[in-house]
C-alpha cells in the first residue's frame, strides 16, 4: 500500500508551473520508458474494456448448467458426467467453444463476461479508494506541515499509530466488524491507506515552505489558504500523481485479497470473488482460478510500470 | 632511464557517453623522476585528474577507457596489464590521495579498520603489527592521540585531520610513487599550509616520487620541482617550476601566471583568462587554446601545434615557437 | 565518545512505544464499539429457536459482556483486561484466546522466518549483482522480474503453485500436514510451496531495494579509495559499498513487515491450510469469534511496534553517524 512508497518515492519538486510545456517535457521523459508505455496502453485498454465491454458480452450472471465447466478455446479436458440412464459415471471429452472463448465456471456463467464486469469493479475500487486515501493524506500532510505546533504533533502521532497497524490485518478487522459490502471495503481501504501520503507530503511541504517563492507569496500578503492552495499544492501535484499510480495496484490487490478470504461483497463479481470460487474447483476447472489471477497480475504490473516510469520522469535521480 | 620512476607516453583516456565521446585525456606525455615532485597544473576539466586516475585505472569503466598510449612502471605497462597485476601495484607501489577527505573515507568503517585493511593486504604483517604501524603512521602525520583515533569514525575528525588520515593511509605500504589529487583544494588556508608542510617533510624524509595535481600555481611554486601544464586533455608545456614561473613560453601558462594575485602591485581586480575551458566533446580544431589565446594566429585554427624543445628541460606545444 | 546518551534514547523510544500502543488499543476499541454487531448476535438464532424472549436474553448476554455499562467504564475494563493478559474467551474453540495463540503462533513464525531468510538472502545477492552490472542485459532481466514479483498477487501465486506442483505433478501435498513434527525434513518439504508463495513478493522487493541502495553508493568517492588501496572487487563491493547500503535496506525491510509480510503470511496460511495465526483469525471470522480477530490484529500490530523499536536501536550501532538526541 502507500506506506511502501514512503521510501520508494523520493523528492519530487518543481517550481510552480501549470504550463503545457512542462507537462510536455514530462511526457517526453515518460515516453522513453517502454515499460511505462506498455503499462499505460494496458490501463487504457482495461478502462475501455470496463466501460464499453459489458455491452458486447453475455450476461455475466446468466447461469447455464448445460454448459458448466467449459474450458477456454483451444483446450480440451476430460469430464466425468453422471448418466442417469445407466446410473454410472462416464468420461467425456469437452472442448472450449467460441460461444465462451474463456470458458465457463461451475454454474455455466461466461468467464469473459465475468472478467469484464470484474474489471469494472476492480478499477472503480482502485480509483475511488486511492482517491480517498490521497485526498485525506494530502490534507493531513499539508496541514501538519503548514500549521505545525500541536496540530502537527497530534496528526503525526495519529499517522504513526495508523502506520503501525499491519495494513491487511487491519482491513480484515474493519471489514469483519462492519460487514462485507463494497462501500465498506472502499472506505476501509481509503481511510487506512492515507498514512504514507501524509508523511511524504508533510516532508515535501516542509521543504517547500522555506523556499523563496513561498516566502515571496507571503511577503506579498497572500493568505494562508491562498498559499496552501495556489502555491503548495500545485507544487506537490507531480508527487501526488506518482503516489496515486503506485497506490492503485495495492488497492486492487487488497480488494482481491479480501474477496479471496471471503470478506468481499458477495453481490458484486470482482476478480477476487471469481478467483475465490475458482480455488475450490482447481481439479475440475483450473481456468476459473487462473484467468482472474492473470487479470489482477497484469493490471497491477501495468500500474507499477507506469508509476515507475512517471517517477523516473519527475525525479531522474532516484533509481529504485 | 634509471632515473625515471614512471613514464606516461601519449596517454589517451576517453569516456563513451550518450552525447558523444569525451576525450578527457587525449595525448599526454610526461615522466616522473625518482624523488621529485611533479605538478600537473591546469583549470578544472583539463584532464589532470583523469590522467592521475588513468595511472591506476581508477576511473569508472564503462564509460571510461584507455584508448591509447603507455604507462611504463617497473617494466610493466599499466595501461595494458591485467587488473590482477594492477591491484598488486595499487596502494602498494603507487598510492593516491584524493581531493575531498570528507567523501574519500568510508563513513561506516573506523579509521583503524580502513588503514589496517590496506596494510594487511600488501604486507606480511599480522593484525597487531599492522595496528602498531598504523599508530606510528598517524603520529608521524601529526595526529594527536593516534591510538584513540583508530576507533574513530571519519565524521568524528575535522577536515584537516581527515586529510592527514588519508595521507597516512596512502603511505601505509611505503609506496614508490604518491599521487596527490588536489589535496589542498577542499580545505581552508591554515590546513592547506599544514598539509603542504607534511608534503615538504615527506620529501625530506622519504625517497618518494610525487605527482601533485593542482590548479594553484602558488602551491606549485612552493612544492613542485617540475610542472606539466595541461590544457584540453594535452600537456602544453613542461619545465622546471622556476622556468615555468619566470620564463613561461605558452600563452596559457603566461595567462595562469598573470592570474596569480601579486601583493607588491595594487590592482583593481584580479586578472583572468577570458573565455572558458573547451567542451571536451567538441574540441576546437587546431590548437585547443586558440579561441582564448591573445596571440592566436591563422595557423593555430588549422593545425595542432607540434611539441618544441626550447631547452634541455623545457618543452612547449605552441606555433609561436616553430 | 560513550553510548551514555543511548539509555536516554531507549527510554524515550519506550515511552513513545507505550503511547503508540495505547493509541492502537483505543483505535481498536472504537472500531469494535462503533461497529454494528453485538456479542449477542451470534446467539440470536439459537435463542429464537428455543422460544425464549429475545430482548431479555440479549440484555442478559450484553450484561455478561459488560456492553450495557457506560462507555468509559467499558473502555477502562477493556484496557485493564488486555493489560492483565486477559484477552477474552474464544467461543468457537472453547479456550482462552491466549491459549489459542500460544498453540498456533509457532506455525506463523516458522513460515515468516523461512520466507524472510529465503527472500533476504537471494534478494540481496541478486540486488547487488544487478547494481554492479547496471544497464546490462542481466540487470534489465532481473529488474523486469522484480516488477513481476511485486505485482503477482501472492494468494494467486499460491494457487498456481498448488495447481502445477500438487495437482498436476503431484510433487507436494495440496495441504500442509499439521501432524508433522516442527523440526523435521518432511516439515521443511511441506513448507516449500508456502515459502515460495510468501517469499516471492518479498524477494522482488528486496532485489529492488538492494539494487537502489547499492547504486546510491557505488559511485561514491570512498569506493574509488577502496579500489586505490588494491582491494579485490569482492571486498570493495561486499564490504565498502554494502556496509553503506545496509542501513536504508534495513529500514525498508523492517517497514515491509507490517504491510507485505504479515498480510502475505495471513493469505498464505489460508491457501495451504497452515494452522498459524492467520488461519486462526480466518476461522474466527466465519465463527464470528470477536476476541480472536481482535487479538490477532493486536499481536501483529505489537510485533510491528516492537520491531520498529529494535530497528531504531540497531541503527545506532550500524551507523556511527546517527545520534538521537
Amino acid at each position: 500500500m502507500t506506506e511502501r512508497l514512503r521510501d520508494i518515492v523520493r523528492r519530487i519538486s518543481r517550481p510552480p508551473s501549470n504550463s503545457t510545456r512542462l507537462i510536455n517535457y514530462y511526457w517526453q521523459r515518460t515516453r522513453r520508458n517502454k515499460l511505462a508505455i506498455f503499462g499505460l496502453t494496458f490501463i487504457i485498454f482495461l478502462v475501455l474494456l470496463a466501460v464499453v465491454g459489458p455491452f458486447f458480452t453475455l450476461d455475466p450472471t446468466l447461469v447455464d448448467f448445460e454448459n458448466k465447466n467449459l474450458p477456454p478455446v483451444g483446450f480440451t479436458i476430460e469430464q466425468s458426467v453422471y448418466n442417469t440412464e445407466t446410473d454410472d459415471f462416464i468420461t467425456t471429452k469437452v472442448s472450449g467453444t467460441w460461444n465462451h472463448p474463456l470458458g465457463t465456471d461451475s454454474k455455466g456463467r461466461d468467464m469473459l463476461a465475468m472478467l469484464i464486469s470484474g474489471a469494472r469493479v476492480s478499477m472503480l475500487v482502485g480509483l475511488i479508494a486511492t482517491g480517498i486515501a490521497i485526498i485525506l493524506g494530502t490534507i493531513i500532510g499539508v496541514l501538519s506541515a503548514y500549521l505545525g505546533g500541536w496540530v502537527d504533533n497530534v496528526l503525526m502521532r495519529l499517522t504513526d499509530i495508523m502506520m503501525t497497524f499491519p495494513f491487511f490485518i487491519l482491513l480484515v478487522l474493519i471489514v469483519f466488524i462492519f460487514g462485507p459490502s463494497l462501500v465498506i471495503i472502499v472506505l476501509a481501504i481509503g481511510l487506512t491507506g492515507w498514512t504514507g501520503t501524509a508523511r511524504l507530503l508533510r516532508s515535501e511541504a516542509l521543504s517547500l515552505r522555506t523556499r523563496e517563492f513561498i516566502t515571496a507569496a507571503k511577503a506579498m500578503g497572500a493568505s494562508d489558504n491562498r498559499v496552501i492552495f495556489r502555491h503548495l499544492i500545485p507544487n506537490v501535484i507531480s508527487l501526488i500523481i506518482v503516489i496515486a499510480t503506485l497506490a492503485i495496484p495495492g488497492v486492487i490487490l487488497a480488494e482481491a485479497a479480501l474477496s479471496f478470504i471471503g470478506l468481499g461483497d458477495p453481490t458484486v463479481p470482482s476478480w477476487g470473488i471469481i478467483l475465490e470460487a475458482g480455488q475450490n474447483s482447481l481439479r475440475t476447472a483450473w481456468w476459473v482460478a487462473v484467468e482472474p489471477g492473470i487479470m489482477i497480475f497484469l493490471t497491477v504490473l501495468a500500474f507499477n510500470f507506469l508509476g515507475d516510469g512517471l517517477r523516473d520522469a519527475f525525479d531522474p535521480k532516484s533509481n529504485i | 632511464m634509471d632515473n625515471v620512476s614512471l613514464k606516461v607516453s601519449n596517454l589517451r583516456t576517453h569516456f563513451l557517453t550518450r552525447r558523444g565521446i569525451v576525450k578527457a585525456v587525449d595525448g599526454v606525455d610526461f615522466e616522473l623522476r625518482r624523488g621529485e615532485c611533479l605538478c600537473l597544473v591546469g583549470e578544472s576539466g583539463c584532464g589532470k585528474t583523469v590522467t592521475a586516475l588513468s595511472i591506476l585505472r581508477l576511473f569508472d569503466s564503462p564509460p571510461g577507457k584507455i584508448v591509447g598510449g603507455q604507462i611504463s612502471y617497473d617494466g610493466l605497462d599499466l595501461a595494458k596489464c591485467s587488473l590482477r597485476q594492477l591491484r598488486q601495484i595499487r596502494g602498494k607501489d603507487i598510492a593516491i590521495v584524493f581531493q575531498e577527505a570528507q567523501s574519500a573515507l568510508n563513513p561506516v568503517l573506523t579509521i583503524g579498520d580502513q588503514i589496517i585493511e590496506q596494510i594487511k593486504l600488501h604486507l606480511p604483517l599480522d593484525y597487531s603489527m599492522a595496528r602498531d604501524r598504523t599508530i606510528s603512521l598517524l603520529s608521524e602525520m601529526g595526529i594527536p592521540s593516534a591510538k584513540r583515533v583508530l576507533s574513530y569514525y571519519p565524521h568524528q575528525l575535522s577536515g584537516g585531520m581527515k586529510q592527514r588520515v588519508l595521507i597516512a593511509m596512502s603511505l601505509s605500504c611505503d609506496p614508490q610513487i604518491l599521487i596527490a589529487d588536489e589535496p589542498t583544494t577542499a580545505v581552508d588556508v591554515t590546513i592547506k599550509a599544514q598539509i603542504l608542510d607534511i608534503f615538504h617533510e615527506l620529501k625530506a624524509s622519504r625517497q618518494l616520487s610525487t605527482i601533485f595535481i593542482t590548479h594553484d600555481l602558488a602551491v606549485v611554486a612552493e612544492i613542485g620541482d617540475r610542472a606539466v601544464i595541461m590544457y584540453g586533455g594535452k600537456d602544453v608545456e613542461t619545465a622546471p617550476v622556476s622556468e615555468i614561473i619566470n620564463n613561461p613560453k605558452h600563452p596559457y601558462t603566461s595567462g595562469l601566471i598573470e592570474c596569480l594575485p601579486d601583493v607588491s602591485k595594487t590592482a583593481d581586480r584580479l586578472a583572468s583568462i577570458p573565455g572558458t575551458t573547451p567542451n571536451p566533446i567538441e574540441m576546437p580544431k587546431g590548437c585547443a587554446f586558440h579561441p582564448r589565446c591573445p596571440k592566436a594566429m591563422k595557423i593555430c585554427k588549422q593545425q595542432e601545434p607540434p611539441e618544441i624543445i626550447t631547452s634541455k628541460e623545457h618543452k612547449v606545444s605552441c606555433h609561436l615557437y616553430t | 565518545m560513550g553510548k551514555s546518551w543511548l539509555r536516554g534514547y531507549i527510554t524515550k523510544r519506550l515511552i513513545y512505544a507505550v503511547i503508540i500502543a495505547w493509541g492502537i488499543l483505543t483505535v481498536t476499541f472504537i472500531l469494535v464499539r462503533v461497529g454494528p454487531t453485538s456479542p449477542a448476535d451470534r446467539y440470536l438464532a439459537n435463542i429464537a429457536a428455543g422460544g425464549h424472549d429475545v430482548t431479555q436474553a440479549v440484555a442478559a448476554i450484553e450484561a455478561r459482556y459488560g456492553v450495557d455499562k457506560p462507555i468509559l467504564v467499558q473502555y477502562a475494563d477493556y484496557m485493564g483486561n488486555l493489560f492483565q493478559g486477559n484477552w477474552g474467551w474464544s467461543f468457537s474453540t472453547s479456550m482462552p484466546v491466549t491459549e489459542l495463540i500460544k498453540t498456533h503462533w509457532i506455525y506463523s513464525f516458522q513460515l515468516i522466518l523461512l520466507s524472510s531468510l529465503f527472500a533476504a538472502f537471494l534478494g540481496i545477492l541478486i540486488g547487488i549483482y544487478s547494481a554492479v552490472k547496471q544497464y546490462t542485459k542481466a540487470d534489465y532481466t532481473f529488474t523486469f522480474f522484480s516488477f513481476v514479483g511485486i505485482s503477482i498477487p501472492n494468494f494467486w501465486l499460491g494457487i498456481m503453485l498448488i495447481l502445477i506442483f500438487s495437482v498436476k505433478l503431484g510433487l507436494f501435498k495440496t495441504y500442509y500436514d499439521t501432524t508433522l513434527p516442527l523440526f523435521s525434513i518432511d516439515n521443511l518439504k511441506a513448507l516449500v510451496l508456502p515459502v515460495i508463495t510468501l517469499g516471492t513478493g518479498m524477494l522482488a522487493g528486496y532485489v529492488r531495494y538492494t539494487r537502489s541502495a547499492m547504486l546510491d553508493n557505488l559511485r561514491k568517492a570512498f569506493v574509488t579509495t577502496a579500489r586505490a588501496k588494491g582491494l579485490p572487487e569482492r571486498t570493495v563491493i561486499g564490504k565498502h559499498v554494502f556496509r553503506n547500503a545496509l542501513l536504508p535496506l534495513i529500514t525498508i525491510i523492517m517497514f515491509d513487515l507490517g504491510s507485505i509480510v504479515f498480510g502475505g503470511a495471513y493469505l498464505t496460511e489460508i491457501i495451504f491450510g497452515i494452522p498459524g495465526l492467520g488461519q486462526v483469525s480466518f476461522n474466527a471470522i466465519f465463527a464470528n469469534d470477536y476476541p480472536v480477530v481482535i487479538a490477532v490484529t493486536l499481536i501483529g500490530t505489537f510485533i510491528v511496534l516492537l520491531v520498529n523499536l529494535i530497528t531504531d536501536i540497531t541503527y545506532t550501532y550500524l551507523d556511527p553517524r546517527i545520534r538521537y538526541d
